[in-house]
């Protein structure tokens, strides 16, 4: 019936188990990490699962969800690339560098790559300003922080992305 | 030490609130330690403006709109003397800031300003930090002209913004949260009070916040969308026209209504209502209903309705609506005719079958026209007879809730029982308020076959077959007292385990218990013993005849209780009765058209030349079709009447819009009939109906339109003036009714006996059991197309088991063959369904009243 337990059964077991049973809706963002590491985003049916598991509405595990900007609800590029333009990265040419990076991949922040690779997304202050221009990596396992970059050394990495063919991501 | 035991003392002797004196604006006001300073405020008539505070919800001090000055005494912190100025008052020191007035509780000597330009400036700032990311829409929205925005606007906020026009905040403006809720995200000023509401008080948290900061929006994620029958309040507690309901949205400004008091029929909860009306062009000049709204009672439905009772109302206004008399004519269509000649065909017609006449009438009718109808049937020596399937009138005239009952009372200490009741499904406001009582700490124990929603509140919860019901409450009567006589195998198996011996020790300590019994699978026979039980359990344990103790029925009619308490009975074998007639006087029921063999009981009765049919209806029902003589009448929005609720607290409706013309109300119409046979009864003015019915029915004598009409000071205080403290719930001024006394208070030993206790019937394969439920295709809600989508369909609920053993699919179409009828069905499958049981909800579509083998096929 419930989709997610069946596929991490023993993973979400582990997790619920570090809760009292009368507070199991604060099991809520683990679960949604684990719905996030499927396939990069968390359906209605993840929401509903999630539900299911805590006891809550899906409208509840929604607005959790929707509170937190590493979250997300729907499919884009497995990579995404969160480049800081907050003025301090900015000063350091972070608006130049996203603009050539935005060139090079031939997308606007907040776009995706047609094979899918890449979405690109503008953020805020992600704490390196002294290492900008900076970005962080979020794929479905988590993020990495990459600084000190030029449009070179970033499309060097997109393009070893490309050449996994984009696989485990 | 002493004097801390003295203290001790009289705390236990006074159990009273303490109460805390504060000066606000001036005025010097005592209210209760733990009072909230906007509510102190109110009670003295000063309005600290909110929108986020609302007084049936916890604060949360997120809008900041009720900011005010807040200055406490100085204390010499050597001597704890109180610091006093040169003019010998005591010094007061005001905080630094700004406080909130919906979260900060008031405190002896505590001075609030509310007048202070600081306070007036914060005020015009929060309004202009609102109105940066809300549209000027005033003119096209719903809200406008009850909006709390627009008054506090006018009255503290900036003529014009400072912020530049064209970078103002947009968002979508027609979002549907489901069909009936529409919400635009513009106009939402993030107070949380919709979503606050629905976690907190009704427990349907299916609406929340996702994104956050500007991006902030209301969300829903269940499916049908905005799932829940409480809906339409949070349209009513929104302060400003984010959300509305699609039955309203553009369909009036609020300054054009006129409002009427009105009590809703639905339940037998008896919600009081308004009703806003508007005579318009586009109805031809019509006064049409273009809303339904809540009117505050305190003792019923506090400031809330359902949304099946705020939406079905527009059967009253349908099309199909039937405005002329009619009697069969001689090629055996129904012609319409004169008053005159129908009513003198009925009387002839009466007169003849003599104490042939059997009478049914439906319990949506008032008491007035009850009475009337009831009247005319004695008067005759005929049969009066009313339209349900569930017993025990008679025990809760004789040990229903005292005078004087309110469930706001139940709290620590009290015990509510309820049995054989999905009770949101059967009566949604008692559900809410057996909610709130065991949240304010009553102990609470259910009994039923399955899982409904109050189950998650319980302190115990007490499980049996279906059929039953009586044994699980002689069950707890038996731990209580061992002398129970008579036990069946039922009780005996039923008494064991811990979970029956705790609940009933729980209810039998408690100070206060009331017992609530519904209808959940019960049959009248079942009914009865199940309120008989019910009944026993009360006078064993000595909770009779006070306030907020006894007996409530969760009746399946509005006026049930009204029809027992006027005398009017429940047919044991209505096809039988049906069949014996000489003439049959059926109104307010359609018997043809609810059950197939009934139809047959009364086309019998049609073809019988000998016999006679009249129907007295508001449409032309599957009985009327069948009649020799069909009475149109008015629906309850175009006359005055009263129904008594579940709890005999008569209650008074008023007219709101003019009955079709040459159509009359029920009572007047049974009063003409009455007076071709020779019988004087009132037919002008239901107030002189009712002092018949004061005079002839004893638990009525001290009932009068006058007391009735007589209104209480209610908390909290709602006015139209200032929608921005309550919403926009109705005030009620034309009265809290009259509670009935029951023959226990009023000194007379309840007549009782023994319950007849049944064992769980043994069927080789499934058993269909009835069950409610609110959105059912009764005639009355049917016509309101809003809800069409989210009414239970022709269908059975079966167990995951059984779905399997037939290998049926969820939603397939199935075949129930039930009392010799073959029905196509839905089959919907449901986890909690004991295996081996068939759920049939109600007036869908299949007839059952009470449990019956099924065969159900795919």
């Amino acid at each position: 019936m419930n989709a997610l337990r069946e596929s991490y059964g023993q993973e979400i077991d582990q997790i619920l188990a570090k809760y009292p049973d009368d507070e199991k809706r604060s099991a809520v963002m683990p679960l949604l990490f684990v719905a996030m590491r499927k396939d990069g985003y968390v359906n209605k049916q993840d929401l509903e699962d999630i539900g299911e598991i805590i006891g809550r509405s899906s409208t509840d595990v929604a607005s959790i969800l929707g509170f937190y900007t590493l979250f997300h609800d729907k499919p884009e590029g497995k990579y995404r690339i969160q480049v800081c333009n907050d003025l301090p990265c900015a000063l350091r040419g972070a608006d130049e560098y996203l603009d050539n990076l935005c060139d090079n991949l031939g997308i606007r922040p907040g776009e995706t790559t047609e094979d899918g690779v890449v979405t690109l997304e503008a953020v805020m202050c992600l704490a390196a300003c002294d290492k900008a221009p900076m970005f962080q990596v979020q794929d479905y396992n988590g993020v990495a922080y990459h600084e000190n970059q030029t449009v070179e050394s970033t499309m060097q990495l997109v393009e070893s992305w490309r050449a996994e063919g984009g696989k485990d991501a | 030490m002493t004097e801390a035991v003295e203290n001790q003392v009289e705390e236990q002797a006074q159990p009273e609130e303490k109460l805390v004196t504060l000066t606000i604006d001036n005025i010097e006001v005592s209210v209760p330690e733990g009072t909230v300073l906007v509510d102190a405020a109110k009670k003295i008539g000063v309005d600290i403006p909110v929108f986020c505070y609302h007084p049936k919800m916890e604060p949360v001090g997120m809008c900041r709109m009720c900011l005010v000055e807040v200055g406490r005494p100085v204390f010499d912190r050597a001597t704890g003397e109180p610091v006093l100025e040169e003019d010998g008052s005591p010094k007061i020191q005001f905080g630094p800031k700004l406080d909130t007035g919906c979260t900060v509780e008031v405190s002896e000597g505590m001075v609030v300003r509310g007048y202070t330009e600081e306070v007036v400036d914060a005020r015009k700032e929060v309004l202009e930090f609102l109105l940066t990311s809300h549209p000027l829409d005033c003119p096209i929205c719903d809200k406008g002209g009850e909006c709390p925005l627009q008054n506090l606007t006018m009255r503290y906020g900036p003529g014009t913004s400072r912020f530049i026009f064209d970078e103002k905040h947009h968002a979508a403006k027609h979002v549907p949260l489901g069909e009936i809720i529409y919400l635009d995200r513009e106009r939402c000023i993030q107070c949380a009070r919709c979503t606050r509401f629905q976690d907190e008080v009704v427990d349907d948290p299916v609406i929340g916040f996702s994104q956050r900061g500007r991006s902030l929006e209301i969300v829903t994620f269940s499916d049908p969308g905005f799932d829940s029958y409480w809906s339409g309040n949070t349209t009513d507690i929104c302060p400003v026209g984010a959300l509305t309901t699609a039955d309203f949205r553009f369909g009036a400004r609020p300054w054009e209504l006129k409002a009427s008091a009105s009590v809703c029929n639905h339940c037998p909860v008896g919600c009081n209502t308004t009703v806003n009306t508007r005579r318009e062009a586009k109805s031809g000049g019509e006064l049409v209903i273009k809303r339904m709204m809540p009117r505050q009672n305190e003792y019923i439905n506090e400031i809330w309705m359902c949304d099946k009772g705020r939406f079905a109302h527009h059967y009253t206004q349908s099309e199909e609506r039937l405005t002329q008399p009619m009697v069969r004519n001689e090629v055996g269509e129904l012609e319409a005719t004169s008053w005159e000649a129908a009513l003198d065909l009925v009387a002839e017609e009466f007169k003849a079958a003599s104490d042939g006449l059997v009478t049914l009438a439906g319990a949506r009718l008032s008491n007035e026209d009850l009475f009337n109808i009831q009247q005319v049937t004695e008067k005759l020596g005929g049969k009066a007879l009313q339209n349900t399937h569930m017993a025990g009138g008679e025990l809760v005239a004789s040990v229903g809730v005292g005078q004087g009952s309110n469930l706001s009372d139940l709290g620590e200490g009290d015990a509510i029982l309820v049995v054989a009741s999905d009770l949101e499904e059967e009566a949604p406001l008692y559900w809410l308020r057996i909610k709130q009582a065991s949240e304010r700490g009553a102990t609470l124990v259910v009994a039923n076959p399955r899982d409904t929603k109050l189950s998650s509140k319980a302190n115990y919860e007490l499980r049996y077959s279906y059929g039953e019901e009586a044994a699980a409450v002689m069950a707890l009567l038996g731990s209580i007292s061992p002398k129970t006589p008579g036990e069946s195998e039922a009780v005996k198996k039923l008494s064991r385990g811990q979970e029956v011996k705790d609940a009933a020790t729980a209810i039998s300590e408690a100070n206060n218990l009331v017992v609530l019994y519904g209808n959940e699978g019960t049959g009248l026979a079942t009914s009865q013993s199940l309120a008989d039980a019910c009944a026993n359990l009360l006078v064993a344990t000595g909770h009779v005849g006070k306030a907020n103790n006894g007996l409530i029925a969760v009746w399946d009619k509005g006026n049930t209780q009204g029809a027992y308490d006027m005398g009017l009975v429940p047919s044991e074998d209505l096809a039988a009765d049906l069949m014996s007639a000489k003439a049959a006087y059926i109104v307010a029921a359609d018997p043809a058209g609810d059950d197939a063999t009934l139809a047959e009981a009364i086309k019998a009765v049609e073809e019988d030349a000998e016999k006679f049919l009249v129907v007295q209806e508001l449409f032309l029902t599957e009985s009327a079709k069948l009649a020799d003589v069909v009475l149109p009448v008015q629906a309850n929005t175009e006359r005055q009447g009263t129904y008594t609720n579940a709890e005999r607290r008569v209650q008074i409706f008023y007219p709101a819009v003019p009955a079709p013309v040459n159509v009359h109300a029920d009572y007047a119409v049974a009063a003409n009939i009455a007076e071709r046979l020779d019988l004087k009864l009132q037919k002008v003015i239901p107030a002189q109906v009712m002092a018949q019915i004061a005079e002839t029915v004893s638990d009525y004598a001290e009932v009068s339109y006058t007391k009735m009409a007589e209104v209480e000071e209610q908390w909290p205080i709602i006015s139209s003036e200032d929608v921005f403290y309550g919403g926009t719930s109705y005030e009620n001024e034309q009265g809290m009714g009259q509670q009935l006394q029951p023959a226990s208070q009023g000194g007379e030993s309840p007549a009782l006996s023994f319950a007849q206790v049944a064992d769980a019937p043994k069927v080789d394969g499934l058993l269909a059991v009835p069950v409610t439920r609110l959105y059912d295709r009764g005639s009355t809600v049917v016509p309101t197309e809003l809800l069409s989508e989210r009414l239970t369909p022709t269908s059975v609920v079966l167990s995951p088991d059984d779905a399997e053993k037939l290998s049926i699919e969820p939603d397939a179409e199935v075949t129930v063959k039930l009392n010799g009828t073959e029905t196509k069905a839905q089959a919907r499958i449901e986890a909690g369904v004991p295996q081996g049981y068939v759920l049939v909800p109600r007036s869908v579509g299949i007839a059952l009243n009470s449990p019956s083998p099924v065969e159900i096929k795919a």
